[in-house]
């Protein structure tokens, strides 16, 4: 009787660990006695429906994401119900934050969805617990992929996510302002980080008060992703180590604070509320900042938000050669499929049509970031939006600059995000100096990923 | 600002013409008072001018609520403060059916789960706190004890094997688990809640009626049950309110979107990496509080009924 | 626990006043255990096993989505040199200190103006008690953004005297502060509890001392608190003891980071991120009976104290 459901790779693991615990907890008198309960009830059996009498399958797809997505994605699943009678797809969605916790218990107690939708963030906390599927075992056409696109979804531990769209790290820029202030817009395949650094400053001295050149990075991954491999590290080492060392993230703060001091980013105070307001509430959208760090695939939904015309440049860079802009094609998110479903060929054939085909392709449009099946790209460009045509069109200009892809976070990675904001804000509110940092999160960093 | 502070007082006026409740009380608060002096009403204007001006400032945030979802959605954080320049009725009409059900499908959710969860409460929490207020029982104190650590544990920590547990008796997806546990007495609140009261209710009404030959049952529901009306009425408010509210329970026990409750399908507005639909959220928000609201005004009006019963002694 | 030892001298009281009934049938356990029926079916079918779980799970290091495996105390010995967790408890215990007894005096106070003798109660009422109704909304972080952010209402007012104000809800210096006022704000639910205590006091105490000639002060120090005091009571027990456990709204309004730098980074909040966000859940688990124990403790304390100042009419 084991005391929880058997993950796929726990089940690989000699019998002895679970007896073991099993054998402890018998020790553990009374504590003994309710937890059987639990138990028992919990060992038997559980996971998704079993087919049903006239052949049907029934398969649950959980996804997060607003109402907009909704919509779309239950308009996919009517299409592939259409051609596939036999398989019924059941829609579970909810917020981002929630749809973790949700996720997690799930899948703690043997309840998860059979095809889920994946973030970068977690994957490897998943697949390396044997949580999800190796989608490369069944039948999903893979052959017009990007392929770093493709190697995003790879591990050790096989093919578990496959990109429903992909993405760029970007400054995205509002031309409203720059024109207000009088500053023209950079040439952003010659530009280095000390233009940057001039024109943010620029503008916030030509602009009303309150009105700041640019952004502050510091508040996820991306930003220092770009930075370290721009001088030749990276976030993370193939191995799952992290690819640099304290005094790297240290110069990037340090370059952060002389941001700061020259008032090219806004105040400490506003840099940190403006990290929990959400996209549309961020200072490029309601015009108080010119430039911002963002994903390319949230250029549209800013671009509405802000009511105007927004450009999509390419990081600065040291040389001020965009060729060593050190850009990389990003997963937005995964199809991931749960180790445990009872279905794998159905759920390997929705998850062939959400990525492959054409009909998918012109209902979700550009919801989950750029197609990154070219054909499927190419056809569907007619239907997109002005918007989500830029996306396109910049994603493709920066094919040929891309660096090679980065490896995937390792198992913990999922509090790096945190750990960069929190060390941030303490850079900024000038509570720790940029290298007392840099050591700090450098070591917290390192103990988030080896534990 | 202005504008609603020259409206409070009308709608107060209303209010209290309205509300039966503070016609019953009057004699009570006429109280020691032989003749209203002027001293007496300026005391009483004054006390009206803070009531508004605190209460102004209470529900700012909420009066910015309901005025951003009069706003087209994109202006939303563009325009600050009070004014409106447009009335905009969209957000309502096209909140309400942007979800896979009309917004109401989620109301009527909520109400099941809300009116199951309320009549668990007052009937299984009020027979708890009969017995431990009132009767002499073995290992009463051990059980009161463990009563108040059931609500000591952060709730996160039981959310998997709470999970585990109910998916296993096949409840996910079904509002049992959202309902069952409050037909159980789990709510520990309420029942100390109740304890509480019933202390408070003098012991002489129940020897009084064990004289006369009552039993357990006959005292608790003809003489108990009605002398704690007030904390009835807190508990049913309380419960609604919370019921109504909750988000977590429902998050992970209901996976269908046809068995959303409100507090869920009001997440779905919700999209933190892309467009948020702010109006649409805003005016749902508003309309998933009137009926809190409405059950809260109605509600008041037992938490007053109690004293009429109460002045007995 | 020693709820108990306060229960006991409840008992005490109880068995002098009920020495007859005694007399007839000694203990009433069948029709005790019949009207906790309910309720003890609630506590082995339902609280019980998670909670022991819980305790199993807090010796063991579980991810989640792996079988958990035995530790011994492992969990516990990380706690002491987790500086995080110690900052976190800093938070919780400033929260609880200064949260609870701020919010209680406003609801009493505010109760006893809403209790008598004004036109236009119900409607007051319902206003003081509307920002409690919204409770964890998604709203309340964008709504309290209005007020305390860096060009919030707080900030508007200020500038008309010339102040700069700084952004209370990211400045580290100021986050906790504004957390706390959001908890005063939403007075709502102890209020209502006082105004019920309030409705239960018979109105002949006042009306004797009316006669005695007892000033509008004396009345509430010699009818209104003791009379209040089995409320008070209880409000300040599950005040604390719902404080320390405090989680929603530093989530919302931080965004759940607990952010600007740890400053609003509750204990439950951290544990909630070593559960579910980095798959610690038997370092969680452990936290959490850690929390158990200090909100005992401040629950026994409560009830011993009780004894000194609690008067129960029966």
């Amino acid at each position: 009787m084991p005391l929880f459901p058997r993950s796929a790779s726990a089940a690989k693991q000699p019998a002895g660990t679970s007896s073991r615990a099993a054998r402890r907890i018998r020790k553990t008198g009374v504590v003994a006695a309710a937890a059987a309960v639990v138990m028992a009830l919990s060992a038997c059996g559980g996971g998704s429906e079993p087919q049903s009498a006239d052949g049907t399958v029934e398969l649950r797809f959980s996804w997060w994401g607003g109402d907009k997505r909704a919509q779309l994605t239950q308009e996919a699943i009517k299409q592939f119900e259409a051609e596939n009678p036999n398989i019924k797809i059941k829609p579970e969605f909810g917020d981002w934050s929630g749809y973790w916790d949700k996720l997690a218990t799930q899948v703690a107690a043997n309840d998860a969805p059979d095809i889920i939708q994946m973030d970068e963030k977690y994957i490897t906390e998943y697949s390396s617990r044997g949580a999800l599927l190796d989608l490369s075992k069944y039948e999903i056409d893979t052959s017009k992929f990007d392929e770093a696109a493709l190697n995003a979804g790879k591990s050790e531990d096989g093919l578990t996510g496959i990109a429903a769209g992909i993405n760029a790290a970007t400054i995205l820029a509002n031309p409203a302002v720059f024109e207000a202030a009088g500053v023209p817009l950079p040439d952003d395949s010659t530009w280095t980080w000390e233009d940057f650094e001039r024109i943010a400053a620029e503008i916030t001295a030509k602009s009303p008060k309150g009105t700041y050149g640019a952004a502050a990075y510091g508040t996820d991954e991306a930003s220092l992703g770009v930075w370290l491999r721009q001088n030749g590290k990276s976030l993370y080492t193939s191995d799952g180590k992290l690819g640099f060392e304290p005094n790297d993230i240290a110069d990037w703060w340090a370059f952060l604070k002389q941001l700061s001091e020259k008032k090219a980013v806004p105040t400490a105070s506003e840099v940190v509320e403006a990290e929990a307001a959400p996209l549309d509430q961020s200072g490029l959208a309601t015009g108080k900042n010119a430039m911002a760090f963002w994903w390319s695939n949230q250029a549209p939904a800013l671009e509405k938000a802000s009511g105007g015309d927004l450009k999509i440049l390419r990081f600065p860079t040291k040389t001020g050669s965009a060729d060593d802009a050190g850009l990389w094609y990003k997963a937005s998110q995964f199809w991931s499929a749960s180790s445990r479903t009872k279905h794998p060929e159905e759920v390997a054939k929705f998850i062939n049509f959400l990525a492959n085909d054409v009909k998918a392709g012109e209902i979700l449009l550009a919801d989950r970031g750029v197609y990154p099946n070219s054909d499927v790209r190419a056809a569907i460009e007619p239907k997109l939006t002005p918007a989500d045509v830029k996306v396109v069109k910049f994603i493709d200009q920066i094919k040929d600059e891309l660096g090679e892809a980065p490896a995937p976070p390792p198992k913990g990675a999922g509090s790096i995000q945190e750990i960069i904001k929190r060390y941030t804000s303490e850079v900024l509110f000038e509570r720790l100096s940029p290298e007392d940092a840099g050591k700090k999160a450098h070591d917290e960093m390192k103990s988030a990923i080896s534990s | 600002m202005t504008t609603n502070l020259q409206t409070l007082p009308a709608a107060d006026n209303k209010s209290a013409g309205a509300g039966k409740p503070t016609n019953r009380r009057k004699p009570r608060e006429s109280r020691g008072t032989l003749a209203f002096s002027r001293a007496q009403r300026a005391r009483s204007l004054m006390k009206h001018a803070i009531l508004i001006l605190a209460g102004g400032l209470m529900i700012y945030p909420l009066l910015w609520m309901v005025i951003s979802s009069l706003r087209p959605n994109e202006l939303i954080f563009r325009e600050p403060g009070l004014w409106l320049n447009s009335l905009e009725m969209s957000n309502y009409t096209s909140g309400w059916s942007a979800l896979t059900h009309p917004f109401g499908h989620y109301m009527i959710n909520s109400a099941i789960v809300v009116i199951g969860s309320i009549l668990g409460n007052l009937i299984s929490c009020s027979m708890a706190a009969y017995a431990f207020a009132r009767l002499q029982f073995t290992a009463k104190k051990l059980l009161f004890g463990i009563m108040l650590l059931t609500i000591m544990l952060p709730f996160h920590v039981v959310i998997v094997p709470q999970y585990i547990l109910f998916s296993q008796i096949g409840w996910v997806n079904t509002f049992w688990p959202l309902i069952v546990p409050k037909l159980l007495a789990t709510e520990a609140f309420f029942v100390f809640l109740m304890v509480q009261f019933i202390r408070g209710i003098p012991r002489e009404l129940d020897e009084a009626a064990r004289i006369d030959g009552a039993g357990h049952p006959r005292i608790f529901l003809r003489v108990i049950l009605p002398l704690m009306v007030p904390a009835l009425a807190t508990t049913t408010i309380f419960t609604f309110i919370w019921t109504w509210n909750d988000f977590f329970g429902a998050l992970i026990y209901l996976t269908d979107p046809d068995m959303f409750t409100v507090p869920v399908a009001l997440r779905a507005f919700v999209d933190s990496q892309s467009a948020t639909s702010w109006g649409s959220l805003f005016a749902m928000s508003i309309v998933s509080l009137l009926p809190v609201f409405l059950v809260f005004l109605f509600g008041q009006r037992f938490l007053i009924k109690g004293i009429a019963t109460t002045g007995i002694k | 626990m020693s709820a108990i030892s306060e229960l006991s001298s409840l008992s005490r009281r109880k068995g002098r006043a009920t020495a007859e009934e005694k007399k007839a049938n000694g203990r009433d356990n069948k029709a005790a255990y019949i009207f906790l029926l309910p309720w003890i079916v609630g506590l082995v079918a339902i609280t019980i096993g998670p909670m022991i779980m819980s305790l199993y799970l807090s010796f063991t290091d579980y991810n989640l989505l792996q079988p958990p495996e035995w530790t011994g105390l492992d969990n516990f010995t990380r706690m002491l040199s987790d500086a995080r967790l110690h900052n976190s408890l800093g938070v919780t215990f400033t929260y609880v200190f200064i949260g609870v007894p701020l919010q209680l005096a406003v609801a009493l106070l505010i109760a006893l103006v809403l209790d008598k003798g004004l036109r236009g109660l119900p409607f007051y009422r319902s206003v003081f008690y509307l920002p409690s109704l919204l409770g964890g909304s998604v709203a309340v972080a964008i709504l309290w953004k209005q007020i305390f952010g860096t060009t919030g209402l707080v900030n508007q007012v200020l500038a008309m005297f010339g102040i700069q104000g700084p952004g209370w809800i990211s400045d580290p210096s100021t986050a906790l502060g504004s957390i706390i006022l959001l908890h005063v704000w939403t007075f709502g639910a102890p209020m209502i509890i006082f105004l019920a205590g309030l409705r239960q006091i018979p109105n002949m105490y006042y009306e004797a001392a009316k006669v005695d000639g007892a000033t509008t002060l004396q009345q509430f120090w010699r009818i209104t608190m003791p009379m209040l005091s089995p409320i008070i009571f209880f409000n300040l027990v599950l005040q604390i003891i719902g404080s320390f456990q405090s989680f929603t709204q530093a989530f919302i309004v931080s965004g759940g980071n607990g952010g600007p730098s740890d400053s609003t980074m509750f204990f439950t909040l951290y544990l909630y991120q070593k559960g579910f966000g980095q798959f610690d859940m038997g370092y969680a688990s452990a936290m959490a009976w850690v929390l158990l124990v200090i909100i005992g403790i401040f629950t026994a304390i409560n009830f011993i104290a009780s004894k000194y100042w609690v008067f129960y009419d029966d």
